[in-house]
């Protein structure tokens, strides 16, 4: 099994936060809207010390080769995208056919990315941190929605998981920061040195299913805990994709709850909004 | 065994009477000689002696196989095949898209084989390398629907279910106030996939079919009826282990690049075989109405059966199968004026069933009107036919009836109606009239429940035909039996030289089958690329691949086994002769359990007599009749010549043995050959 470890090395300090690759970074934009926090509460990055994002490398991540399959043969311009901060998944169940190509994908990155040996010669979905399920006729993809406890009500501004997990090993990796070829950009990790595993404890994926959705899973392998880190910013799902508008990497600045649904009550909404009907699931 | 890849080398058997599992480890030998699905799956009703006259297709000894091919997980189009001896007593090969397939393979079978009866209705779980036999009471004699939501949280992975572990303490004192932990535990996941019958396989209709995802069906040659007769309500399957492949990044590297040609595919991408339309009916003249009186409408005006139209009217949501961009599935619901069928959610209609049960049920017609009166209506009143077409659709799948003989048949008793040959009094008083969608609901629960005629009418289109001529002592009602092979022709028909090629359905392995390939060396009397043709098909139902994209995988696929299994040696040519396997077993299958004796004779000149006394009444065609007109060229001239090439004899069309022997399958089926040669 491969050890994931924090690398908690200084972000390099000659890089100019406006050079990188003319965008603005998350940082920037806040300062230059004034606006403050409060507009963009996502992906539990409030609260929390943001770095200046370093330069992103040319290729794609050299911990995955196999890991954007959307770009081949397409035809265009195989774009290097910018890992960015702030961002949220949403989804168009409508547009989405649930053909698997973004769970081939994830699987495929975090497949070779923690078991290189095993995942050698197998295509695994169960590596995937983004499922689509079918239910008959309407699709559901079924991820983390990055929720978020309300300190006012609930007393902590973590995430749910994270709140009840007994070894705090589910990290939120600054900006700059984490493995290499993943930039943190304030997004969930899960310390598998510290994961119990599903053997042992379940807690996350409980309070999830209990209260919020169904976001984690857990590795067939070393059976730790999974949950989906947007890629440290530049999701593969997004870009193996093939249908227009059914799965977006968008600024949206809310509160992942209110995007959260048990896979069978989003499966349920669906019916009853699509065909008009109420199934239970 | 050495290691394999793409498949994984194991089989389950279910004995349903004893109630154990077995582990079949078919030899590396056999997966190079069959590969995988169709093919595999004939050679085990040769090598179990399920080909033997003696086995009841509707009893304990049938074997019912669901099996998968050596790219079926990470492949694209992945597909299923059931292989079985049909109730009709004939071949049953049927391929379904979906889920399932893949997660098959990624539970680690290459296939499922069911033998023996239950004693109560069970349904198999699969989860990983435990298969379990469980108690079905709970669903028997529900529709398909409904059975697959309940049974899919029933199979979960070992780690998608928990018990609670949760405390109130593990949560923040202001948070445990709020919202305790209900106590729950894991159990919210839905992964598994699941294929089962409806009340039709359960009651055994001869052309019950086995149906996943609500809509996709294994849909010909009643794989249901059998599932039905070993009371199997339904295989439930949840597979973590993933599927090995030998080249990983190659395997990858061919299907992105299949997928990059399947995306900029607009026909498909667009409304599926939906998009094939009004184009069979004013172009090519040969779509079914009223039990192909007609094949096509003295007004082209007729639209609801356009996918643009159909997409207007009322499609909600596109579906694929797993790793395709196709997502030729299309979700609908219902809007009618009509109670019965309005808010009904059903899929698109697919070809198939537009030509099957819409035209060919005379659902198209204004009132009073025949297809060769002008179109009077209005665009709702194509809205309005086309729901009788889409509600006809959804009865036969949520029953778990294939639409193609089911709508022959249909079709077959409208048309005597017409014709006056029969009374609605034979019908137990139902007045089967041409677009009656009341009658037909009407008469599907007699057919499902086999109550009254509906007992008679379960055997399907062919037996009906038989049952009515001999009741009336009438022998012309066999000719407006719209069969090949005594199973309903789909909806391609052979009198427009446009279409199909009458020998494509004489000489197909499956009866009456429209996918079989071969159709432009049919049409030039070109043997040897027809029968290139028919290989390749059951290749690609042995990979198990699917027949749309078929363009997309050109000159991909043989790289595309050898990536996934790592047999490097592997060339065009095995690809070829594992469907000349399949031919020739198929042949001597359906020759030897019915115990033929002039095969010719009692089988292949089984064919509608519409095709050739019956021209075309209207259209581009008009006029046209099967192979000119001419049935003895076909049977004593073509068809000899057609076996010939197969190497296969040329008064009844027998592989002779020293075919057998060149394709490596004397052993299994050289005995049986020698009884009929």
């Amino acid at each position: 099994m491969t050890r994931v470890e924090r690398r908690d090395k200084e972000p390099e300090p000659n890089k100019e936060p406006t050079q990188s690759g003319g965008k603005i970074s998350r940082r920037e934009f806040l300062g230059m809207t004034g606006t403050g926090i409060a507009g963009l509460v996502i992906g539990g990055i409030v609260g929390r010390e943001v770095f200046p994002k370093q330069a992103a490398p040319a290729a794609a991540p050299a911990a995955a080769p196999a890991a954007a399959p959307a770009a081949a043969g397409e035809g265009e311009a195989a774009a290097v995208s910018e890992p960015k901060a702030g961002y949220t998944l949403v989804f168009d169940p409508v547009q989405c056919t649930g053909c698997m190509k973004c769970a081939v994908a994830c699987s495929e990155k975090y497949g070779a990315y923690f078991h290189p040996e095993e995942t050698k010669n197998t295509v695994n979905l169960e590596f995937s941190r983004i499922r689509p399920m079918r239910f008959q006729y309407v699709d559901v993809i079924n991820n983390c929605h990055y929720c978020e406890l309300m300190e006012w009500a609930e007393g902590s501004n973590e995430f749910p998981c994270q709140a009840v997990c007994p070894e705090d090993a589910i990290l939120t990796v600054p900006e700059g920061e984490g493995e290499a070829g993943y930039y943190g950009m304030g997004y969930k990790w899960i310390d598998q040195e510290k994961c119990l595993g599903i053997d042992k404890c379940w807690r996350c994926a409980e309070i999830c299913e209990d209260q919020f959705a169904s976001g984690i899973s857990f590795d067939p392998i070393s059976r730790k805990a999974q949950v989906c880190s947007r890629c440290g910013g530049d999701p593969e799902c997004v870009k193996a994709c093939p249908e227009p508008l059914a799965l977006q990497w968008v600024p949206v600045g809310r509160n992942g709850r209110f995007y959260a649904q048990h896979p069978t009550a989003y499966a349920e909404l669906l019916y009853r909004k699509m065909y008009n009907k109420r199934r239970e699931l | 065994m050495a290691d394999l890849f793409g498949m994984t080398g194991k089989i389950a058997r279910v004995d349903l009477t004893s109630g154990t599992v077995t582990v079949i480890e078919p030899p590396e030998e056999v997966y190079r000689k069959f590969l995988g699905g169709s093919a595999l799956g004939v050679y085990y009703l040769f090598k179990e002696g399920i080909v033997s006259p003696d086995v009841d297709p509707l009893g304990p000894d049938n074997m019912l196989q669901f099996l998968i091919g050596p790219i079926t997980g990470a492949g694209p189009n992945a597909r299923s095949v059931t292989v079985t001896k049909s109730a009709y007593n004939f071949i049953s090969i049927a391929t379904s898209g979906g889920q399932a397939a893949a997660e098959l393979k990624f539970a680690g079978w290459d296939g499922i084989q069911i033998v023996g009866k239950a004693s109560k209705p069970v349904y198999i779980a699969v989860i990983d390398d435990v298969v379990e036999i469980r108690d079905a009471s709970h669903v028997w004699g529900k529709g398909v629907e409904e059975v697959e939501l309940i049974l899919k949280k029933e199979v979960l992975a070992e780690t998608e279910s928990r018990e609670a572990m949760m405390r109130d303490a593990d949560l923040t004192p202001e948070w445990a106030a709020l919202r305790p932990v209900k106590r729950k535990g894991l159990g919210e996941k839905r992964l598994a996939s699941v294929w089962s019958i409806g009340p039709g396989g359960e009651n055994q209709v001869w052309y019950a079919n086995v149906i996943t995802e609500g809509a996709r069906a294994h849909g010909r040659y009643g794989p249901g009826a059998i599932m039905g007769s070993k009371n199997l309500k339904a295989v439930v399957i949840r597979g973590t282990k993933g599927h090995k492949l030998a080249d990983k990044a190659k395997f990858l590297e061919l299907v992105n690049a299949i997928h990059a040609s399947e995306k900029n595919d607009y026909f498909w991408r667009s409304y599926g075989t939906a998009g094939i339309g009004a184009r069979s009916a004013y172009v090519e003249d040969a779509y079914p109405i009223r039990n192909w009186q007609w094949c096509a409408w003295a007004d082209p005006q007729v639209k609801a059966i356009e996918g643009a139209f159909m997409d207007t009217a009322s499609f909600v949501h596109k579906q694929a199968c797993p790793n395709c961009l196709l997502k030729c599935l299309t979700t609908v619901e219902i809007t009618s004026e009509d109670p019965l069928m309005d808010g009904t959610i059903t899929d698109m209609p697919d070809w198939e069933a537009m030509g099957m049960v819409g035209g060919n049920l005379g659902y198209f017609e204004m009132p009073g009107k025949t297809p060769s009166d002008p179109f009077t209506g209005t665009h709702i009143d194509q809205a309005e036919n086309l729901a009788k077409l889409q509600f006809t659709t959804a009865l036969h799948d949520n029953y778990g009836l294939d639409f193609i003989d089911g709508g022959a048949l249909l079709a077959l008793l409208m048309e005597l109606r017409q014709r006056e040959l029969i009374t609605p009094e034979d019908l137990d008083g139902i007045d089967l009239k041409w677009g009656d969608v009341h009658a037909v609901d009407e008469m599907l629960k007699k057919i499902v429940y086999r109550q009254g005629i509906g007992d008679v009418l379960a055997r399907g289109t062919w037996e009906t035909a038989k049952y009515f001529a001999e009741k009336k002592g009438n022998p012309e009602i066999m000719n407006y039996s719209m069969t090949a092979h005594r199973y309903g022709q789909p909806a391609h028909d052979v009198r427009s030289p446009a279409d199909k090629n009458a020998m494509e359905y004489v000489t197909v392995r499956r009866p009456s089958e429209h996918t079989g390939g071969g159709g432009a060396g049919f049409k030039q009397g070109d043997w040897a690329a027809a029968i290139a043709g028919q290989n390749n098909k059951c290749a690609t139902d042995s990979m198990v691949s699917c027949s749309f994209p078929g363009g997309h995988f050109a000159g991909k696929t043989v790289d595309l086994i050898k990536a996934a299994t790592g047999w490097t040696d592997f060339t065009e040519e095995d690809l070829f002769n594992i469907g000349a396997r399949e031919y020739a077993l198929c042949r001597l299958f359906d020759i030897h359990t019915q115990g033929l004796t002039d095969p010719k004779e009692q089988w292949d000149k089984l064919v509608p007599h519409r095709w050739f006394y019956d021209p075309l009444p209207t259209g581009p065609q008009k006029g046209a009749v099967a192979y000119e007109g001419n049935p003895d060229k076909l049977f004593n001239e073509a068809l000899p010549a057609y076996w010939k090439e197969r190497g296969w004899t040329e008064d009844k069309g027998i592989p002779t043995l020293e075919t057998l022997k060149a394709l490596g399958i004397d052993d299994i089926a050289g005995e049986i050959a020698k009884q009929h040669l």
